[in-house]
């Protein structure tokens, strides 16, 4: 396999480009200041200070639980949906994956200002609770509203993975601790689990990474009082135009977002086994 | 696998997709819809199925989604994979560089993808359009390839690859025939995920894309100030398209292989059927393709004029109008603020004709952005207003041609708010018997606005005290009143009643109150923000006879008169503004509305500390919590 040691250089030079400086000019913005364009640049640490303010903190903060709420649910709907679709036999699993996958083919934007109908407050449900007698619930405009149209958008990202690292597993190792006197859920949390936890891994990590930089959605559905750190990034980049304390938060939310994939990396089986 | 699923099984999977495809048959049912509204049905037709056909804005993004679409996924994958196969066989820290550098695109949000890519770009003065869109989608797009192969090829036997190799294949023959096989389904889901990322892509797409190239996010974007369900309609054809090509690649398959079996010659192996598959797919979008080519063969060689738009500002049909008349091409784009605009302007990008606001305006000229306008071509000089030729954006009338004008104001429920009550002007919007019954608008400037206007200000005021008084009001209202700040949902939200009141500008509120009879509309008479959109040629603008013609054109009264119908705005023509004013709008007070108060002010150039101290205020408002 040696021969194939060179296939790396094309995305070496192409990852230079597209990936190392665009991100080394946002680099570069978040510790500059002055005008928007690249003439007369002058160090300065302020961005960086100005995110301690505590607005900022806060922003941070509830970014991170909602991101953590939303993998939660994501990954309790998700696991067992990958679950059942795995044991499903391999033509219907076929048809079950491509039915996880076509909603993401339909643009996001349509399909949140379709939440909006449903969820609004003379909406689809409420009508539909009216109907049946049941008071209208208010759920527009609220965490609830929120974190549903983040699961319906991204529990594919949870459910594609943990159905690949299901699909992959060794079915013998399963049968090997039935037979070794394993009951159902011993062999579920001792090895199907265990097993499947890469796949888990890569499903948090993504689950968790879109929903705390996602700005449309809580827009749209959470209204503009739900600042978020991808509404706050876009606000700095569109609308005030600070480009250089928008770099500095984006920077932030990076290096935070780096750290977390350390941490998941040690937790994964995989990395440890490497070459 | 030998296991088959029980009943509350299949139930909880039906469950799960229930959830997954009903905001998609929300979608598709309101594209039946006889009216606007994505939450009332009134009825049955194919009304926005036609309107799709003869939108060609909406058929060009479909082009361009697509393809770029297909063309990134290919890209994609094979760079992708053959960097994952390689990545396996590197040395430790090129590998675990590479790796890191490959998550920047997944883990970054969007937004910082995209800004990233644009002022690359522009650094590099490559001209924005379909190139930098593609090469921006195979950039985030091989990422997701390569984290969905590499950890196949980590699993991977490698040694299959060797023996194949001194069995006497080429490194290519085990590459192909050997390695690739063996990691199908991972490419395969790669394959899917970049599809998938690409075609849903708004952000990157938004930021990297100029000369009126526009996927499908962009067009719903910024139709969002009007939606209408003519996207409904192009999701529905979409999803149906989607099912019926995914139905032809699974089942064309399985026929091929019972009849390949019946005639004794099973031999496919798998690999062979997910080539095959993936060639069909192939071949069908193409075929699909070649059908939708003619829309980028139009217009080559002639003039042409870029035009930069609010969204839904304009009745695109003058459009055509005008490039029949005076046989050239224009290019059409639309932005959603003057901030992101100027943000366009200062990366770089190049228009013609601009259409931003009062305040916009002074900083352009201020900054040098503008060229005068030539007055000898604008004969239809004499059809805008009077009044709207003196301002203080433009105090020497040089630059600017009036658009649409108007004010800000609130579109309240009859049903729900005391007459009364409206005496309180914006202090309304502190009447606790309104908790949690109001919508704020989602702007800096407005909501200071109200704020300033209601404690007795002037909203262009310089002093930081009384920002800061403006900024405890709105604090003040979060906590009282539970407002919720939107965007142009607004509109759709108080057609369908949802709550009792809301900030609005005047011609948004004139088609809210059309579709809702219960609606009206006042000013308050603490005085409001008096704004006004106008025409204005760039610096850059070099077919500056043709930028002054298309000026000239849309104040022609016809014109204007067509345009007034699909905008819904206050025309700056005084013929129109007459006609809908007694006419199509009678007795709705949101149309002409009276702009007589000494208070109303319009938006002036701001200091930048002052902006961003401004800015920093608003994100505490909006941040707030209790």
């Amino acid at each position: 396999m040696k021969h194939f040691k060179k296939l790396i250089n094309p995305y070496i030079v192409w990852s230079f480009f597209l990936i190392v400086v665009p991100l080394f000019l946002i680099v570069l913005y978040s510790i500059t200041k002055g005008t928007s364009t690249l003439v007369n640049i002058t160090f300065t640490p302020e961005h960086f200070k100005k995110i301690f303010e505590p607005v900022y903190l806060n922003v941070f903060f509830k970014s991170l639980q909602l991101g953590i709420i939303t993998t939660i649910v994501c990954l309790t709907l998700g696991y067992p949906m990958a679950y059942i679709i795995s044991k499903a036999s391999e033509s219907v699993q076929g048809i079950l994956i491509l039915l996880v996958t076509i909603p993401m083919w339909i643009n996001t934007l349509l399909r949140t200002y379709a939440w909006i109908s449903l969820l609004s407050d003379n909406g689809l449900i409420n009508r539909l609770l009216s109907v049946m007698g049941i008071a209208p619930a208010h759920m527009m405009y609220t965490d609830f509203s929120v974190i549903m149209g983040l699961v319906c958008d991204l529990m594919p990202f949870m459910v594609i993975p943990i159905h690949t690292s299901l699909t992959k597993m060794d079915h013998s190792l399963v049968e090997a601790a039935a037979d070794l006197g394993a009951n159902k859920v011993q062999t579920f949390t001792k090895v199907i689990l265990k097993l499947s936890l890469p796949g888990v891994i890569s499903g948090i990590t993504m689950v968790f990474l879109l929903s705390i930089s996602t700005f449309v959605i809580p827009k749209l559905l959470g209204g503009a009082q739900y600042t978020l750190i991808g509404n706050l990034i876009e606000q700095q980049f569109i609308s005030i135009g600070d480009w250089n304390f928008g770099s500095a938060i984006s920077l932030i939310l990076a290096l935070i977002i780096i750290a977390l994939m350390r941490f998941m990396n040690k937790i994964d089986p995989d990395e440890k086994g490497g070459e | 696998m030998n296991k088959k699923n029980g009943i509350g099984a299949k139930l909880y999977i039906t469950l799960c997709f229930m959830f997954f495809y009903l905001p998609i048959l929300v979608t598709m049912f309101f594209s039946f819809n006889s009216s606007k509204s994505l939450t009332h049905f009134t009825g049955f037709s194919f009304r926005w199925y036609e309107k799709l056909i003869h939108d060609n804005s909406i058929m060009s993004a479909v082009y361009v989604s697509i393809s770029i679409a297909i063309i990134s996924t290919i890209i994609s994958t094979v760079l992708g994979t053959i960097t994952a196969i390689g990545l396996s066989r590197s040395r430790k820290l090129l590998k675990e560089w590479i790796l890191n550098v490959n998550n920047f695109p997944i883990m970054n949000p969007d937004i910082v993808t995209a800004i990233g890519l644009m002022i690359f770009f522009s650094s590099l003065k490559i001209e924005k359009g379909y190139i930098p869109m593609l090469l921006s989608h195979i950039a985030f797009c091989t990422p997701y390839v390569i984290t969905s192969v590499y950890p196949k090829v980590r699993r991977m036997d490698h040694n299959l690859a060797n023996a194949a190799m001194d069995l006497g294949a080429t490194p290519f023959q085990a590459l192909t025939k050997v390695v690739i096989p063996m990691l199908k389904p991972g490419i395969f889901a790669g394959m899917l995920l970049a599809f998938t990322m690409s075609l849903d892509d708004f952000v990157v797409s938004y930021f990297v894309t100029g000369n009126g190239v526009e996927n499908i996010s962009i067009v719903v974007y910024n139709m969002s100030k009007r939606i209408n369900p003519t996207i409904n309609a192009l999701s529905t054809i979409l999803i149906v398209v989607v099912t019926v090509i995914l139905v032809c690649v699974n089942v064309i398959p399985a026929i091929m292989r019972k009849n390949h079996k019946s005639t004794g010659m099973a031999y496919q192996t798998k690999a062979g059927t997910f080539g095959r598959r993936v060639v069909l797919a192939s071949g069908i979008v193409l075929v699909l393709f070649i059908a939708g080519f003619s829309f980028n063969m139009s217009g080559a060689g002639k003039k042409v004029l870029k035009v930069y738009n609010a969204g839904e500002y304009i009745d695109k049909t003058l459009l055509d109008d005008f490039e029949k008349k005076y046989n050239c091409k224009v290019i059409y784009e639309t932005f959603d603020s003057n901030e992101s605009m100027y943000t366009k302007l200062q990366s770089g990008e190049k228009y013609d004709v601009l259409v931003p606001s009062d305040y916009m305006i002074e900083r352009l000229i201020k900054e040098k952005y503008l060229q005068p306008i030539d007055w000898s071509l604008i004969t239809n000089r004499d059809n805008v207003i009077e009044h709207l030729w003196t301002n203080e954006y433009d105090p020497k009338g040089k630059y600017t041609v009036p658009y649409f004008w108007g004010g800000v104001g609130i579109v309240y429920d009859r049903n729900v708010v005391d007459e009364k009550d409206l005496e309180e002007g914006w202090d309304i919007l502190l009447n606790e018997k309104y908790k949690g019954n109001v919508y704020m608008y989602d702007s800096e400037r407005d909501s200071f606005m109200i704020a300033l206007k209601s404690l007795g200000y002037s909203m262009n005021t310089k002093s930081k005290k009384e920002y800061k008084e403006a900024y405890e009001w709105l604090i003040r209202q979060r906590d009282t009143m539970d407002p919720v700040y939107v965007g142009d949902d607004v509109m759709d939200n108080m057609i369908s009643g949802n709550k009792a009141m809301a900030v609005v500008y005047s011609g948004d509120g004139a088609y809210v109150i059309n579709e809702n009879e219960n609606l009206d509309f006042f000013l308050p008479d603490q005085g409001t923000n008096e704004w006004c959109d106008c025409m204005v040629i760039t610096k850059d603008c070099k077919e500056t006879t043709l930028a002054n013609q298309f000026i000239n054109f849309m104040l022609e009264e016809d014109v204007s008169e067509i345009n007034e119908e699909y905008v819904g705005y206050d025309s700056a023509v005084k013929s129109t503004y007459e006609k809908f004013r007694d006419d199509y709008y009678l007795g709705n007070n949101a149309c002409a509305p009276k702009l007589d108060n000494p208070l109303n002010e319009t938006f002036r150039y701001q200091e930048t500390e002052l902006k961003q101290y401004c800015a920093s205020l608003w994100t505490k408002v909006k941040s707030h919590q209790k």
